[in-house]
């Protein structure tokens, strides 16, 4: 009979430590997540970091959100759709142009200084 | 041009080009959010507690976010009342206010608005709000335009 209400309370323990665990992280990926979300009234800093009501009212709908359910990949891209990609303060790996462009300008610069001592050779 | 001019700037030519298609195209993928919060169509009016009729409002109507603790807000207020005497339908917006406070402010300087709904911060999320006052001009349920912080005469010139 001991030996049950010890085992008993040893599972209590666990689901309660096995709780807090689970909702601390959920708490820490959040925090981590408003940290990539900047404050449009005041640029340069981030929801995590702002009081302006914007922050306020931003960290409480994403909280909801999450709350019920929903990934903060798509709570993400929500915010994207509302606010455009400025709000976020990593941009999407798909610009493609805006990582190949300085690459594009100097094959570009490579070829044309190749052509001009080609042309200065010949001359 | 000489030959070996020619490759480099066609190279050049062909990136301009594409960096402008490409950014053209990138912000014309937010046009999402100029379509109207049906949140706003959901909210009972706060002193009614009856539900916007989309008949009596028209095609076109203004939404107005304010608050009492919004100075700014008394700013372009007179302009406001000026519109509702034009006959301009606006719908008003309180932005995370205390009840009390908010009764009091309408009761001290008019109330401008057709109806009023008071929101936690939901509608103004969906609205892609900023901050407060913040007015959008609709028509046919898109946002034609929107103006962040007070309204000026210039803003509202063609509807007094």
């Amino acid at each position: 009979m001991k030996m049950s209400k010890s085992i008993c309370k040893l599972i209590i323990l666990f689901l309660i430590i096995h709780i807090s665990v689970i909702s601390f992280a959920g708490v820490n990926e959040l925090s981590d997540y408003y940290k990539t979300i900047r404050c449009l009234v005041c640029e340069g800093q981030s929801i995590q970091e702002s009081d302006t009501e914007f922050a306020i009212n931003l960290k409480e709908q994403i909280q909801k959100k999450y709350s019920s359910g929903i990934s903060i990949e798509e709570i993400n891209q929500e915010l994207i759709k509302i606010y455009g990609e400025e709000i976020s303060f990593k941009p999407p790996k798909n610009h493609i142009l805006l990582w190949g462009a300085p690459l594009v300008v100097l094959i570009i610069i490579f070829i044309f200084i190749r052509n001009k001592i080609k042309f200065f050779k010949r001359v | 041009m000489k030959g070996h001019l020619l490759l480099p700037v066609v190279g050049l030519v062909v990136l301009v080009v594409c960096v402008i298609f490409y950014f053209n195209q990138s912000t014309n993928k937010n046009n999402s959010r100029d379509e109207v919060s049906s949140l706003i169509f959901e909210t009972p009016d706060f002193y009614n507690n009856k539900l916007i009729n989309e008949n009596t409002l028209g095609e076109f109507y203004v939404v107005n976010f304010f608050a009492s603790w919004c100075k700014p807000c008394l700013l372009e207020h007179p302009l406001l009342m000026e519109m509702k005497k034009k006959g301009v339908k606006i719908i008003g917006i309180n932005f995370r206010d205390d009840e009390e406070n908010f009764k009091e402010w309408i009761n001290e300087h008019g109330n401008p608005f057709e109806y009023i709904l008071r929101d936690d911060g939901t509608i103004a999320y969906e609205m892609g709000l900023i901050g407060v006052p913040e007015t959008f001009f609709i028509i046919n349920k898109m946002t034609q335009k929107k103006i962040q912080g007070p309204l000026f005469y210039e803003d509202v010139e063609k509807y007094l």
